[in-house]
C-alpha cells in the first residue's frame, strides 16, 4: 500500500506569463464546484435527519414529527421515558456491554488471525485466508439464521441471548479485524523483525515488542470498527436474542417503530448515539498518540478496503 | 430406492406439471399441506413425511370438551411451597396487554424483576417457548393451541390451592370445553374480533361492515390483523364463502386468500397487531381489530382528541360475531412457578383485574366485573359500546379452534403467499 | 549460529500456525458449522408434532423435496415476484448509490484539499450511526404531518403517502442506508491512485474528463467493484429496511420471507431453503470478490 500524498494542486491556478487564458470550463485545475456541492449535498442529506431525530428526543409532546417545545422529559422522568421505562435503559445497556465484549474477543482473535495468515506460507493458510474473508460479504440474514438454525439444534448448551449473541457479533467481526490488520502487515514487511531476530530476540518477543507497537493504529481501528458494527448489529441480534432481557437497542427501537412510538425512541438513540461518539473519540485520540507517519488516523480507518 | 441428484435418468424424468401455474402451485401446496412438506413435485421416491391428518390427541371442540392429562413425568407442583425472589419473573405475552404499574407492584412485592417477551402472534410464541434452554415463568396461550402445547409438555398442570380466586371467574370458564377442570389454564381476557375506525373520518358504515376494509376511499390506511388466523377467517365471513373459520377446505381457504390479497393493490393493505395505538394516532383509518383495541386506544389519543372519534363495528347477528379468550398458563420450564401461581391469582382478583382491564381494555370473565359494571363506572364510553362482549355472545359465536396439522399447514401455506405480496 | 538460526526458524514456522489457530478455530465452529446447519434444516427429512422440521445431520439422510420445492416457488410460482422485486430495488438503489456515491468518494479522496480532515469525518459519521437510527430519522420526516410533507405543501403538492408500502421509499432508504458502506471502500482506492499518473495525462494533453475516463476510472475499477460487492451483498438478504419504512406485503423483498419462515412459524425448513437459495444466488458475486481480493492479495505480496 503505497501512501499518497494529498494534492492540493486543485486549489492553485498555474500563472504562467503569457499563457492565454484558458475558459473556466476547461482548466483541468479549477476548483471543483460540481463535485464540492454534490459532496456537500451528501453529507447534509446523511446528517441533517439524525440531528432532527435528537431534536425530537426534547420534544415537549408525544409527537415524534411535530415541534411543540423544548423539553427534557423523554429522558427522565415521563411515563414511558428513557428514566422510568426500565427496558430502554436495559437495551442501551446490553448494546454497550456487548459491543465492548465484542471488541475484547473479536480483537486478539483477529489480530492473531492476521499476524498467523500473512506470515505462514501454505496452502491450507489460503484457505483459511478465503474462509475469514467470506463473512464479509455473507448477507447478515444468512449468517443470523444460520447461527439460529446451529444455536437452537446443535449448540444447545450455549442459551440464545448474551452468550449466543456475542458469539455472533465476534464471528462477523473477526474478518474485520482481519482485512485491517493485515493490509497494515503486508506495507510494514518482515525486516523489522528480521534485524530484531538477528539482534537475538525470539519469535515471541519479537511480536510483542517490534510488530505489536508498529500495528497499534490499526489494532485502534479495528477495534472501532468492531464496536461501531457490534453497537450497530441487527439481525444476527435479532435472530439471536431469545428473551426480553437480552435485547439491544436496535431490536428494541425497530419493535417500537411499528408499535407505539414516543419520542422516547428518540432519546434511546440519541443516548447510544453519544456512547458510540464517545468511544469513537476515545479511540481517536489513542491513535493519534501511536501515530505513525504522515498519514491520518482517518485514513487508517478508512482504508480497509 | 434414493434420491441421487447426479444420477442423469432423473433429469430427464418426466414432469406430471409441464407448465406450473400458481394454480398448480396452490394444489402442490396442497400436497404439501398433507405431507406437511413432503410429497416432492420431482418425485422423488422418498416418502419424507407422511401425511398427518390427524394429530394424535383429541382435539376440543364447544360440542365436544377435553380433559387434558395430567402425566407422572409432568406433575404440578407442591402444595405449601414458599414463592420464589430475587432475579428475572419473565412473562411470554403479546405487547402491551398487562399494566405496566401491576407488573411493576408484583415484582416490588416479590423481589423479583419483571420482563415480557413479546410475540404478535403464536407462531412467534410457539417459537420462543420451544427455543433450548428458554425458560419463561407465564404464558398467554389460546384455545388453538392449548392441546398441542399440553402434548408437548410445554405447559405444567396447575396447583389450584395457590389460586384460591378461582371462584370470581365465570362458571363457563371455571371449566371450559378446551380444559376441562381448569387443569391448564385459566381465562385471562374475552374478547370479540371486528373492525376498529376512525369515526370522524368514515362517512358511513355499510351493513357488512368487513366491506370497510375493502373501500378504496380509505387506501393507504387499511390494516389487518397480523394473524393468519383472523385475517384469513374473516375474508371467509366477508365473502360468505363459509360460516366454519376452521375450515379445510382448501377451495375455501384459498378464495378468502385471494380476497386479502387484492387488498395489498387496491387499498395497500398492512398488516399489525397495534390497532390500540395506530387508530388513535390517526395512522390507521380502518384497522381489523380485537374488542380490546378500542377501549385501550382511548388512552393513545393525542392531546385534545375525544373518545367519540373510535368507533368500532362487529356483525349485528351474535351468531355471526367471532369471539375468542386469552388464558394464563404456566411453562413447564419455568424457574419461578410458585411465583407464576401466585400471579395468576392476583389476576384473577376483582381489584387488580379491573386495573388491568383499564390499562389493556380486554375484559377478564369475573363475575363482578360485568359489562354493566364496566360501562357504569365509566370504562366503556357510550359510542365504543359494540366492544362489549357478553356472556351470551360465547354461546353463539365463532371461534378459532384447534385443527389436525394438514390443514393448519394449508393455511399457513396460503398466508405465505400474502406475505409474498401475492 | 547456524543452530540458533535453525530452532528460530523452526520456532518461527510453528508459531504463526499457532496464531493462526484460534481464529480458523472459530470461523469453522461458528460459521462453516452453522451454514452446515443450514443445510441439514433445508434437507430435513421428518417433522415434529409443531410442524418443526428435525435436522438432519448425515447427508445420507437429506431429503431435497422442500428445496425442490422452494427453487419450483421462486422460479414460476409467487416467490418468483418477489426475487424479482427484491432484485429491481437492489439494482436501482446501487445506481443510485454509484451516481452519488462516486463523486463523493472521488471529491473527498483527491479534491478536498485543506478541508479533507473534516469531510472524511463527516463522510464516516453515519458509519457510527445505528442504521436503525437512520431510518428512524427518516421515517420521522416521511410520516404525514413530518417535514418532507411540510415542505411539498410550501411548494403546493400534496402531501404524499411515503410510508405505506411505497417501492420508492424502500428504494430510497435502501440506498440511504448502505451509502456509507459503499463510498468508504471507494473513496480508499481512489485514495491509492497515484497523483503522478493523473498529471501525467494531462501534461499529455487530455481534457478532464478524457483523464477521468482513461486513466481514473480504469484504476478505480478494483475499487468500485469492492465497493459495490460489499453493498450489494448484504442489501440483498436485507428486510428491516423494509419492515421499518412500508409495513405492506406489496413491497416484501426475499428477506422478509426467509424472516416470517425462520422467525414466526415452524416452517422452518422452509426458511432454511431460501437461505440456501440466495446464498447460491449470491455465491456468484461472493466468489468473484474473493477471487479478486486473493489475486490483490497476491500482488501486495
Amino acid at each position: 500500500m503505497t501512501s499518497t500524498a494529498v494534492t492540493t494542486r486543485a486549489e492553485a491556478k498555474p500563472a504562467q506569463a503569457g499563457k492565454k487564458r484558458v475558459a473556466p470550463w476547461r482548466n483541468p485545475w479549477r476548483r471543483p464546484y460540481v463535485l464540492s456541492t454534490i459532496t456537500w449535498l451528501y453529507i447534509l442529506w446523511t446528517t441533517v435527519p439524525v440531528l432532527i431525530a435528537v431534536q425530537f428526543s426534547f420534544n415537549d409532546g408525544r409527537s415524534r414529527s411535530t415541534w411543540q417545545g423544548f423539553s427534557t422529559q423523554w429522558y427522565c422522568c415521563v411515563e414511558g421515558s428513557v428514566g422510568e421505562d426500565p427496558s430502554l435503559l436495559l437495551a442501551l445497556k446490553n448494546s454497550l456491554f456487548l459491543g465492548g465484549a465484542t471488541v475484547l474477543v473479536a480483537t486478539p482473535l483477529g489480530v492473531a488471525l492476521a499476524m498467523g495468515l500473512t506470515r505462514w506460507r501454505s496452502r491450507t493458510s489460503k484457505v483459511a485466508n478465503g474462509i475469514a474473508m467470506v463473512p464479509l460479504v455473507t448477507p447478515e440474514i444468512v449468517l443470523g439464521s444460520a447461527l439460529y438454525v446451529v444455536m437452537v439444534n446443535l449448540y444447545q448448551f450455549v442459551p440464545l441471548g448474551r452468550p449466543a449473541m456475542l458469539l455472533g457479533h465476534v464471528t462477523f467481526s473477526v474478518s474485520y479485524v482481519l482485512v485491517i490488520v493485515r493490509s497494515r502487515l503486508l506495507s510494514i514487511g518482515g525486516d523489522y523483525e528480521e534485524a530484531a531476530r538477528d539482534l537475538g530476540a525470539s519469535p515471541i518477543q519479537a511480536i510483542r515488542t517490534i510488530l505489536i507497537p508498529l500495528l497499534m493504529p490499526s489494532i485502534f481501528a479495528s477495534a472501532m470498527i468492531v464496536f461501531a458494527t457490534s453497537l450497530d448489529d441487527f439481525v444476527v441480534s435479532q435472530f439471536l436474542f431469545g428473551d426480553a432481557s437480552n435485547i439491544t437497542v436496535p431490536i428494541k427501537l425497530y419493535n417500537a417503530v411499528r408499535a407505539a412510538p414516543t419520542p422516547a425512541l428518540n432519546a434511546l438513540a440519541t443516548l447510544l448515539l453519544a456512547g458510540s461518539f464517545l468511544a469513537l473519540i476515545l479511540a481517536y485520540v489513542g491513535l493519534r498518540a501511536h501515530r505513525r507517519g504522515s498519514r491520518s488516523p482517518l485514513d487508517d480507518l478508512a482504508d480497509y478496503g | 430406492m434414493s434420491f441421487d441428484p447426479t444420477d442423469p435418468a432423473w433429469r430427464h424424468r418426466p414432469r406430471h406439471r409441464p407448465q406450473l401455474s400458481r394454480r398448480a402451485f396452490l394444489r402442490g401446496g396442497l400436497w404439501l399441506g398433507a405431507g406437511i412438506g413432503a410429497a416432492p413435485l420431482l418425485a422423488s421416491c422418498n416418502n419424507a413425511y407422511p401425511a398427518v391428518q390427524s394429530a394424535g390427541y383429541p382435539l376440543a371442540r364447544p360440542n365436544n370438551p377435553v380433559r387434558l392429562p395430567i402425566r407422572d413425568s409432568n406433575p404440578p407442583i407442591e402444595n405449601g411451597l414458599e414463592p420464589e425472589t430475587g432475579g428475572d419473573f419473565k412473562i411470554l405475552n403479546y405487547d402491551a396487554y398487562m399494566a405496566p404499574g401491576i407488573m411493576k407492584d408484583f415484582g416490588d412485592r416479590h423481589g423479583v424483576q419483571v420482563q415480557v417477551t413479546p410475540y404478535s402472534n403464536y407462531d412467534e410464541m410457539l417459537a420462543k417457548i420451544r427455543t433450548p434452554g428458554e425458560s419463561f415463568d407465564l404464558v398467554f396461550p389460546g384455545p388453538s393451541v392449548l392441546s398441542k402445547m399440553v402434548y408437548a409438555e410445554l405447559l405444567q398442570p396447575m396447583n389450584h390451592s395457590y389460586v384460591p380466586n378461582l371462584k370470581n371467574l365465570w362458571p363457563e370458564y371455571q371449566d371450559p370445553w378446551y380444559d376441562r377442570g381448569a387443569r391448564y389454564t385459566v381465562p385471562y381476557t374475552i374478547y370479540g374480533t371486528g373492525v376498529m375506525y376512525r369515526a370522524d373520518r368514515v362517512t358511513s358504515i355499510p351493513d357488512n361492515g368487513y366491506d370497510l376494509m375493502w373501500d378504496e376511499a380509505y387506501a393507504g390506511k387499511v390494516y389487518l390483523l397480523d394473524d393468519l388466523s383472523e385475517a384469513i377467517g374473516m375474508s371467509l365471513l366477508r365473502n360468505h364463502i363459509t360460516k366454519d373459520i376452521n375450515t379445510g377446505d382448501p377451495a375455501f381457504v384459498q378464495e378468502a386468500t385471494n380476497s386479502i390479497i387484492d387488498l395489498i393493490g387496491r387499498v395497500n393493505v398492512k398488516t399489525d397487531v397495534s390497532a390500540y395505538s395506530e387508530v388513535p394516532e390517526g395512522t390507521a383509518t380502518i384497522h381489523q381489530s380485537w374488542s380490546g383495541d378500542p377501549i385501550a386506544g382511548q388512552y393513545y389519543l393525542p392531546k385534545g382528541e375525544t373518545p367519540d372519534v373510535l368507533g368500532y363495528w362487529r356483525p349485528k347477528d351474535p351468531k355471526d360475531r367471532v369471539i375468542g379468550s386469552d388464558n394464563i398458563a404456566i411453562p413447564k420450564s419455568a424457574a419461578k412457578p410458585v411465583l407464576s401461581h401466585m400471579m395468576i391469582n392476583d389476576l384473577l382478583d376483582n381489584d387488580i383485574a379491573l386495573r388491568n382491564f383499564g390499562w389493556n381494555g380486554y375484559q377478564p370473565p369475573l363475575n363482578k366485573l360485568s359489562a354493566r359494571y364496566l360501562i357504569d363506572q365509566g370504562y366503556i364510553p357510550e359510542n365504543l359500546m359494540s366492544a362489549v362482549v357478553l356472556p351470551e355472545d360465547f354461546d353463539f359465536g365463532l371461534t378459532f379452534y384447534e385443527v389436525t396439522p394438514d390443514i393448519e399447514a394449508l393455511w399457513r401455506q396460503f398466508w405465505a403467499e400474502f406475505k409474498a405480496g401475492g | 549460529m547456524g543452530e540458533q538460526e535453525d530452532r528460530h526458524d523452526r520456532a518461527t514456522r510453528r508459531l504463526w500456525p499457532a496464531l493462526a489457530l484460534p481464529g480458523t478455530f472459530w470461523l469453522i465452529a461458528l460459521f462453516l458449522v452453522p451454514i452446515y446447519a443450514v443445510m441439514a434444516v433445508a434437507f430435513s427429512a421428518s417433522i415434529n408434532i409443531f410442524g418443526e422440521p428435525v435436522p438432519a445431520w448425515n447427508p445420507l439422510d437429506w431429503r431435497y423435496a422442500t428445496f425442490f420445492d422452494v427453487v419450483q416457488a421462486s422460479v414460476t410460482g409467487p416467490y418468483q415476484e418477489v426475487w424479482i422485486r427484491t432484485g429491481v430495488y437492489c439494482v436501482v438503489a446501487l445506481v443510485i448509490c454509484v451516481v452519488v456515491g462516486f463523486p463523493v468518494a472521488y471529491y473527498t479522496a483527491r479534491l478536498a484539499g485543506k478541508r479533507r480532515g473534516l469531510i472524511l469525518a463527516l463522510i464516516l459519521a453515519p458509519w457510527w450511526i445505528n442504521y436503525i437510527t437512520r431510518m428512524l430519522a427518516w421515517i420521522n420526516l416521511l410520516q404525514d404531518d413530518g417535514y418532507v410533507n411540510k415542505t411539498l405543501g410550501i411548494f403546493g403538492i400534496a402531501p404524499v403517502d411515503w410510508l405505506s408500502g411505497n417501492s420508492y421509499t424502500v428504494v430510497l432508504a435502501l440506498a440511504y442506508g448502505y451509502l456509507p458502506f459503499f463510498i468508504i471502500p471507494l473513496f480508499a482506492s481512489l485514495d491509492r491512485i497515484d497523483q503522478r499518473l493523473l498529471e501525467a495525462s494531462r501534461d499529455l494533453g487530455s481534457g478532464s474528463v478524457r483523464t477521468f475516463l482513461r486513466v481514473t476510472l480504469p484504476l478505480s475499477k478494483m475499487g468500485l467493484i469492492t465497493a459495490l460487492v460489499i453493498t450489494a451483498l448484504p442489501m440483498a438478504g436485507d428486510y428491516y429496511t423494509n419492515t421499518l419504512v412500508s409495513g405492506s406485503p406489496k413491497t416484501n423483498m426475499i428477506g422478509n420471507q426467509i424472516e416470517l419462515f425462520l422467525l414466526q412459524g415452524p416452517l422452518k425448513h422452509y426458511g432454511a431453503s431460501l437461505v440456501l437459495l440466495l446464498s447460491l444466488v449470491l455465491m456468484f458475486f461472493m466468489a468473484y470478490y474473493l477471487i479478486l481480493t486473493q489475486r490483490a492479495g497476491r500482488d501486495a505480496q
